[in-house]
């Protein structure tokens, strides 16, 4: 549907975007995620044809379209600052696109209709952009990109002014109207939420490439770099060189050592990362034993640290709890809704070897 | 319990004494005295209270060279400011969309306001004479000078930095967004510029448009410096009424009636376009 083959883009000596490449199949929703200056709406400008690549190509329904402009290019585009014509009315901004695709009157009455039905504004057709609160401006947005049936759609971070509320119910809605017309959409954002749970594939940028196209679960399961590791999600970390030498592999990170899976191969002494996700990270208070001792349970088990309570954050329904591990490690961990837990408890942190991370 | 109170940047034994009337009476008082009274007077000076007609001075205005004047007038106003807005857009969306040496640009276009009319008009007027540059150097002879085309280039010259500044300000605050919206809906370059662009810059337009017809409509040095005996508009037949011929009187009619048709005129321009829109906009 849609392929992307070494795409590189040169700003002067500055390499804004170095050899991306990746394709989109017939009604796939992909994300493009990475931080903000990572290049990745460079790189959807190239592929919209608003931005010249410095090399590489773009393919579109097996047509090179690298060197066409934008208007011969068959998109549809939603913009974060919504982009809507404030001189014309809803209809009008809806009409245009489907005006210069060709449709006569009587069909742009309809479709406009259709659409406005479709993005549940069907009675505002004669208001200005204005008029219109955030989330309806983003879908009037993306009505006009859409009306015109674009073979692909692309979204440039259109959800980033919502406040979160209005954010998590656009996201609901924009991914029924996604799958109800199965249009291929490539998704632009900084946010991890709004890629892992929209989308059917994550390309992970940074710094201008490729670090991992996998779908969301392998992305956060497993990453295969620090960054993904690092971006996407938070964890809890380790780090030291992997010793072969116990009756599992475990990794020396100085004052502690963490067992890791079994099938962890690496070669002995190997400086590795780990990062254990808090929802696989068990914070409980530690019992205190006869000698007023709270630590002797922990040398009994594995990956077990004691540490103590740092901050406790209510989510409502979950917590994270952030303890600091006597070793020097900071632990983080979601529990239950509002646990039992205050700062500077005595506390035991586990979490079971099959969980740890290694990069 | 602290009571909270709202400071304000002016001292207090300031903002107790001045209130937002007494700043608005500083203005208001310095249009009142300084040109509502003096038109007033004007047209106190306009009537003839010996013997003949008291409007006589009005019957003479509206006539012969003098009708010609104000036809003129607004003609050539009308003109310089199509070609100076033609000119002004022109280089204003070059300096917002293409330009990087934006600022350079900008205070190139403002020093001109630095140097007095008077010099630029005789800099246009040597720039075309028979010994000036065209004609020495590349043996252009022009025959522009004292012609209407002469007084109406030298007015446009003169008028475009007020006409560039507005339109590249309302250019300049074109979301790009919107103009990539327009590309990727399937709208070429020149679609683009006359569906998005020129309707959005319309604020800019209109506000350059009423200052430089204002400006060029009323204009004496132009047409005195650049003009012939044909090109005359009528602050050149009001000065001449003034200070040739002393005839105050009529000077003051005519003053008087030009005045009322450009409050006239205005009246009709805000009822197309809302002034108030553009002009806040700048």
């Amino acid at each position: 549907m849609l392929e992307v083959n070494g795409l590189t883009k040169y700003y002067g000596d500055l390499c804004a975007v170095n050899d991306v490449g990746f394709r989109i199949d017939e009604g796939e929703f992909v994300t493009l995620l990475g931080p903000s200056g990572c290049g990745k709406t460079t790189l959807l400008h190239m592929i919209a044809g608003l931005r010249e690549p410095t090399e590489g190509e773009v393919t579109l329904r097996s047509e090179n379209v690298t060197n066409l402009p934008p208007e011969e290019r068959n998109i549809g585009m939603a913009f974060q600052s919504t982009a809507l014509f404030p001189h014309m009315t809803v209809r009008e901004n809806i009409a245009y696109g489907l005006r210069m695709h060709g449709y006569d009157e009587e069909e742009r009455h309809a479709r406009v209709q259709e659409f406005l039905e479709l993005v549940d504004l069907p009675n505002h057709d004669d208001h200005r952009p204005g008029e219109l609160s955030g989330g309806q401006q983003q879908r009037v947005s993306l009505a006009r990109a859409l009306a015109y049936e674009p073979d692909i759609l692309l979204l440039d971070e259109p959800l980033t002014g919502l406040d979160r509320v209005l954010r998590e119910e656009m996201r609901q809605w924009l991914m029924t109207l996604q799958r109800e017309l199965g249009v291929t959409s490539l998704y632009v954002t900084h946010d991890q939420e709004d890629a892992l749970s929209m989308s059917d594939k994550v390309v992970v940028l940074d710094d201008g490439e490729i670090q991992q196209v996998d779908h969301p679960q392998a992305i956060y399961e497993q990453p295969v770099n620090d960054f993904v590791a690092e971006f996407v999600g938070k964890s809890m970390q380790f780090s030291g060189p992997i010793r072969n030498d116990g009756p599992r592999p475990f990794v020396d990170a100085g004052d502690t050592c963490v067992v890791l899976p079994n099938d962890s191969v690496s070669s002995d002494r190997e400086e590795v990362s780990l990062y254990v996700r808090p929802e696989d990270v068990n914070i409980e208070a530690a019992q205190a034993t006869a000698d007023g001792g709270a630590t002797t349970v922990a040398a009994t088990e594995e990956n077990a640290f004691p540490g103590t309570i740092e901050k406790v954050s209510n989510l409502g329904n979950r917590a994270e709890v952030t303890a600091t591990l006597e070793s020097g490690e900071t632990a983080l961990a979601s529990t239950n809704r509002f646990p039992h837990l205050e700062v500077g408890d005595e506390v035991l942190v586990t979490f079971d070897s099959e969980s740890v991370i290694v990069l | 319990m602290s009571v909270v109170v709202e400071r304000s940047p002016v001292p207090s034994w300031l903002s107790d004494r001045i209130t937002n009337r007494h700043l608005v009476a500083i203005g208001v008082g310095w249009v009142t005295f300084f040109f509502v009274f003096p038109v007033l007077f004007l047209v106190v000076e306009s009537i003839n209270f010996g013997d003949g007609h008291p409007l006589q001075a009005y019957q003479r205005a509206m006539g012969g060279v003098y009708l010609a004047a104000f036809v003129r007038s607004f003609l050539y106003g009308i003109v310089t400011t199509l070609v100076t807005l033609a000119l002004a857009y022109a280089l204003a969306y070059y300096l917002v969309f293409s330009s990087k040496r934006v600022r350079l640009l900008l205070t190139l276009v403002v020093v001109p306001l630095w140097i007095a009319y008077i010099i630029r008009y005789f800099g246009v007027l040597l720039f075309f004479s028979p010994t000036g540059p065209l004609a020495q150097s590349f043996g252009i002879e022009t025959d522009l000078l004292f012609t209407t085309t002469a007084v109406i280039i030298g007015l446009a010259n003169a008028y475009l930095p007020f006409a560039v500044l507005p339109i590249y300000n309302s250019l300049n605050a074109i979301h790009h967004e919107t103009i990539n919206a327009s590309r990727t809906l399937g709208a070429g370059q020149l679609r683009t510029i006359y569906s998005v662009v020129l309707p959005l810059s319309m604020p800019g337009v209109v506000a350059a448009g009423v200052i430089v017809f204002i400006l060029s409509a009323g204009s004496f040095l132009g047409p005195d410096i650049l003009g012939g005996s044909g090109q005359s508009m009528i602050a050149n037949e009001i000065a001449r009424a003034f200070l040739e011929a002393f005839n105050i009187q009529l000077a003051s009619a005519l003053a008087v009636i030009y005045t009322i048709l450009l409050i006239g005129f205005i009246a009709i321009f805000n009822a197309v376009f809302d002034l108030q829109e553009a002009l806040g906009n700048l």
